[in-house]
């Protein structure tokens, strides 16, 4: 199994995300508000943008009713920086509007302060 | 691994201007009202942004905090190195866009003035690749044509922008324009900096406006070609930027159709509406739906030429078409034509290709 330290927690503040390299791949790590952490490949499958330099937040859901937004997802959506397609952290870094994309995560435990990525 | 470069001819790329660095070229009241009386060109767009930085894309920001768009040298590293441009046209931004302000004529005037100025000094004038738009204030149309006139032959200046309003472009009002357009060797440019949908009425939702960006787009196609623009000024061109392209052969086929029936109500039209716009109308790419190859090459296939599509970034703004990602997988021939050649056909102004 393939595992490596990103970075120490205390570089990575709640609510932010960070870019780093697991191997040679370019990755982005993600730090909840409630200290949940995520990581997936830097690039965002519609067309490539660094989602390292999205932004952590909720987002409105299908529970809506027009003229009636119900907003939910709080603090586990990735948006990517460019044309702000979501992504559900929780749900396998699916996207919002088709769930049958999704993007190419990493699993992610912290170990006393090291975040460790690996497969 | 390197990326391959593209030597991309991009048919929408963004500066942008802050109010601060535009006083200077401003005259006098108009410098006062900006800077004494804090004067912006308010849209008071009634949406959530776009995406996750406004309407541009996050890491196109400055590090500096400064607007994407506003730095000369921020935009040849994050495009036109990085890409491989060998030109770009600029397009404006939002806030100020001169050649879209309604109203106030003087001050519209002033702005597109001043606009113009500082485009050319700072940004056709520092990089060769860059070329330029000349703004306008439509609604007075002796203040445009001056303006026309006055900027016009500048080398690198190659379309003119026109605002979107109730006023259809075919319109004998905008026939002066036209021809100081012809005699200056520009294009005329549509890009929307104001509501494109609903004769200028803010639709309820951005969804919506961004949809239809390519209604606008065919009402002024439909409106030129039928007022006989292109018959009375046969080196117009017109060139529809950021509406996407998938519109363009139902459009072809719709007109054609018509006129075969109604064509003794347009008798100065000598061809079909469809060859017109052959020779007369180019379309950018962006927002490129997603297609697989088979529906893109379907799609040339329909609209019965590959010359008419001009591949375009919109950087740096959040809708950014990216020339790695954006379009599927084509012949190099195909992909020169849309990538460069086409553009360059159809501005007289841009330079033949340069030798290897």
């Amino acid at each position: 199994m393939q595992e490596q330290v990103v970075c120490k927690t205390s570089e990575l503040q709640p609510g932010e995300i960070r870019e780093a390299y697991f191997g040679k791949q370019n990755i982005v790590i993600c730090r909840t508000q409630n200290d949940n952490f995520y990581a997936f490949m830097n690039q965002c499958i519609h067309q490539g943008a660094p989602l390292g330099k999205g932004l952590l937040c909720g987002a409105t859901t299908d529970e809506s009713n027009p003229g009636d937004y119900h907003y939910c997802h709080q603090d586990e959506i990735l948006r990517c920086p460019w044309h702000g397609r979501e992504f559900d952290m929780k749900n396998e870094g699916r996207m919002l509007a088709n769930p049958n994309k999704k993007l190419a995560s990493f699993k992610v435990r912290v170990e006393n302060e090291d975040v460790i990525v690996y497969k | 691994m390197a990326k391959k470069q593209i030597p991309l001819i991009d048919t929408d790329i963004h500066e942008r201007v802050q109010y601060k660095d535009i006083l200077e070229y401003l005259d006098e009241p108009f410098k006062h009202y900006m800077k004494n009386c804090h004067w912006i060109q308010e849209k008071h767009m009634p949406y959530t942004q776009p995406a996750t930085a406004g309407v541009d894309r996050a890491d196109a920001i400055l590090p500096d905090g400064r607007p994407a768009g506003s730095d000369l040298a921020f935009m040849q590293e994050q495009l036109l190195d990085d890409v491989g441009h060998e030109f770009g046209i600029l397009t404006g931004a939002l806030d100020p866009s001169p050649s879209s302000m309604h109203g106030w004529y003087e001050m519209a005037a002033a702005l597109a003035t001043a606009y113009n100025d500082w485009q050319i000094e700072h940004w056709l004038e520092k990089d060769e690749r860059l070329y330029g738009s000349v703004h306008i204030a439509a609604q007075d149309r002796e203040e445009a044509v001056k303006e026309i006139e006055r900027v016009g032959s500048h080398p690198k200046m190659v379309q003119i922008l026109l605002p979107i309003d109730d006023i259809m472009w075919g319109d004998p009002y905008y026939h002066p324009i036209f021809e100081a357009a012809e005699k200056h060797n520009l294009m005329i440019g549509m890009h929307h900096n104001e509501p494109p949908v609903y004769y200028g009425k803010w639709p309820r939702y951005f969804i919506e406006w961004h949809t239809l960006i390519s209604t606008a787009h065919m009402k002024i196609i439909a409106n030129m070609i039928y007022n006989g623009v292109f018959e009375k000024f046969p080196k117009l061109g017109l060139m529809m930027i950021e509406g996407g392209f998938t519109h363009i052969p139902h459009l072809m086929w719709k007109m054609d159709q018509q006129f075969r029936d109604l064509r003794h109500e347009v008798p100065w039209l000598t061809r079909k509406p469809s060859e017109i716009m052959k020779e007369h109308v180019r379309i950018t790419t962006q927002p490129a739906e997603e297609l697989t190859k088979k529906e893109f090459m379907s799609l040339i296939d329909q609209m019965g030429t590959d010359e008419m599509l001009c591949f375009s970034t919109d950087y740096p703004h959040w809708d950014y078409d990216s020339p790695y990602r954006a379009l599927p997988n084509m012949e190099p021939e195909l992909k020169e034509k849309i990538f460069s050649e086409n553009a360059r056909a159809f501005y007289p102004k841009l330079p033949d290709k340069r030798e290897e």
